[in-house]
């Protein structure tokens, strides 16, 4: 069962594999940055982060990496997660897939406004 | 304090991810818990954490836990219970000590609830009895002689509110069985009825609920005034009772009637005021009647069989009482052939009682020769019962003095409800008429059960006697108004006041 938990790739999945493509981040900053990327809407809570994070390591899709003090954050060492090949491929052909999707909608003139 | 909390909450998810991301969480927590300060932002905080545990959860058990959602199925194979760990660790002394009071809890509690069960489920019983006697009454034909097992059948709603026509169901009453017993082929008599419990329970079930147009009505008055001139014992009364239906409909009686259950029970009170005969019914059922009947399969016979074996032949209880009262709880009159053994061995241990109560108050009926064989202990030489289900035959004689036995002089009292019914109506009518027994408790339910069933159409049917059995002891028997008690009491309070009658008595 849990190898089919990332087919179709969830959304939460998703946002964690884009949020990882600039730099490697722990729990909270994937937290953050997921917010911030979808201008809030999604706020991941410790138990659907850490659960997907689990999937993405299962799946070979992203890398632990050392723990290491976090400057931002006091001085607690932090486990952080790094976007490896897989993943980065999968991220791509996922934003791809949706990039297809929008065209399909646009030829469609569903959706309003500019360009997305 | 919120920290401590949100820890707490973490304990719901399964020990592997705890271990491996409890930490984590709990950090991310503190970083959130750290940066959104403000009433506002702590409560968006609370409500992201409480949403994000509602999904989480499940979904860990759901993908990491694949065991318990096995574990259901596995426990079924081959029907050997099967058990799977899913913590790896000890259990807390905290969690054990919390564990233990839980489980004290639900214990108390299901204790609790099922010391309440048990005097609730009498009180229904015996209140059900009494509130429905009168309507069984009106329905006695669809039992008894009509029963295709020759035995005098229970026709009603059990205790447990299954309906039951024909067969013992004094048996299945009590007891929930499915199985309908056989009887001799010989006492088979030419019968239409439905055998099967499954169809016969729908006559009660079923009445008066459903609607009959003009074209029915006409149809089933015609068929049942039919019947009565061609099957009925009496011809003259026969005819009599046939013109009074067809004159009622001629008087346009029965044109208001829309619901089958009412028409039925019209025609049944305009045939018994015509004819004085109780016996005579008329019966619907909501669902169709089966043509022909089922019979009852070999299958069938030996779960019944060993059904009422397992059950000590529905002999509840047989004990001594202070003063050597012998109690007699009897739910059934079984089947002799397949009881004979065990009815003798309980009543010898009553042989040297001083005096015998018999509690038929759960009784349904059952076979008419095991009611011979019990009252055969009760007198010194042998004694004429009245069966009304049967034709006056040397069988109607008790095969009394049954030897060794010491009971036929001994005082005997009869417990009875509204639910007694049948076959037990028939030992205590008998015993009562031949002042050998007192009964005390309520007047029973009026089942005679004395009609042969004739199948109208797909929903109508009715009991008419057909043989010609003496009653020596009044003009009617307890068809449709039961057997009226000696002392009359409450059915819960009848073995108090049977214990205090037979204390009098002896010590007399």
């Amino acid at each position: 069962m849990p190898k089919q938990k990332l087919n179709p790739l969830p959304s939460a999945a998703f946002q964690i594999l884009l949020a990882l493509v600039d730099e490697d981040l722990h729990g909270y900053g994937i937290m953050r940055r997921v917010e911030d990327q979808t201008e809030g809407r999604m706020r991941l809570g410790p138990g659907t982060l850490y659960s997907s994070i689990r999937s993405l390591l299962e799946a070979k899709l992203i890398e632990e990496i050392d723990a290491r003090a976090d400057a931002g954050a006091g001085s607690e060492r932090r486990r952080y997660y790094r976007l490896i090949s897989a993943g980065r491929k999968l991220v791509r052909s996922e934003a791809e897939r949706i990039a297809d999707l929008l065209r399909v909608a646009r030829s469609k003139k569903i959706l309003r406004g500019a360009h997305v | 304090m919120s920290e401590k909390v949100y820890a707490w909450l973490l304990r719901l998810y399964p020990a592997s991810f705890r271990e491996r991301y409890g930490e984590e969480a709990l950090q991310l927590f503190r970083d959130r818990a750290r940066d959104e300060k403000g009433l506002v932002r702590r409560l968006r905080l609370w409500l992201d954490l409480v949403a994000d545990l509602a999904i989480s959860v499940p979904r860990e058990y759901y993908y990491f836990e694949p065991e318990l959602l096995g574990a259901s199925a596995d426990q079924r194979l081959g029907g050997i219970p099967s058990f799977v760990v899913i913590e790896g660790g000890s259990p807390r002394p905290g969690a054990l000590f919390s564990g233990g009071v839980l489980t004290m809890l639900v214990v108390t509690t299901c204790s609790f609830f099922l010391s309440q069960a048990g005097p609730y489920t009498r009180r229904r019983v015996f209140t059900a009895a009494s509130s429905q006697s009168h309507r069984y009454k009106d329905s006695s034909a669809f039992g008894g002689q009509a029963s295709p097992t020759g035995a005098e059948g229970g026709n009603g709603t059990s205790p447990f509110g299954r309906s039951v026509v024909g067969g013992k169901a004094g048996e299945m009453s009590n007891s929930q069985t499915e199985a309908l017993p056989p009887d001799s082929p010989d006492s088979q008599p030419p019968t239409q009825l439905p055998e099967d419990a499954g169809n016969a329970s729908i006559f009660h079930a079923a009445r008066g609920h459903a609607t009959v147009d003009a074209t029915e009505r006409h149809r089933v008055i015609h068929a049942a005034a039919a019947n009565l001139k061609q099957y009925y014992v009496y011809p003259e009364i026969a005819r009599k009772t046939s013109d009074a239906l067809l004159a009622h409909e001629k008087n346009g009686d029965y044109n208001a009637v829309k619901d089958g259950g009412v028409l039925a029970d019209l025609l049944t009170k305009h045939m018994r005021d015509a004819s004085q005969d109780m016996h005579l019914d008329v019966l619907y059922s909501r669902e169709p009647l089966r043509d022909p009947p089922l019979r009852a399969s070999p299958e069938s016979i030996q779960r019944y069989r060993e059904f009422i074996e397992h059950n000590n032949c529905t002999f509840a209880k047989v004990e001594i009482l202070p003063h050597h009262i012998g109690y007699l709880k009897l739910n059934s009159f079984p089947d002799l052939s397949v009881c004979e053994a065990t009815a003798r061995a309980e009543m010898n241990r009553l042989n040297d009682a001083a005096a015998i109560i018999f509690d038929l108050r759960e009784n349904r009926g059952g076979d008419p020769d095991m009611v011979m064989l019990l009252a055969a202990y009760l007198f010194d030489h042998p004694e004429y019962m009245y069966n009304p289900r049967e034709d006056t035959t040397q069988k109607s004689w008790t095969r009394s003095p049954v030897p060794g036995n010491k009971l036929a002089d001994k005082p005997v009292y009869i417990l009875t409800s509204g639910w007694t019914s049948s076959a037990a109506e028939h030992f205590s009518y008998d015993l009562k008429m031949l002042k050998r027994a007192t009964l005390v408790g309520e007047t029973t339910s009026g089942a005679a059960h004395s009609g042969v069933f004739h199948r109208i159409d797909e929903h109508f049917g009715m009991g008419i006697p057909e043989t010609k059995p003496i009653n020596p002891f009044s003009k009617n028997d307890w068809a449709g108004v039961g057997v009226e008690p000696d002392e009359k009491v409450k059915a819960a309070d009848a073995l108090e006041a049977a214990i205090k009658l037979a204390q009098a008595k002896l010590r007399k």
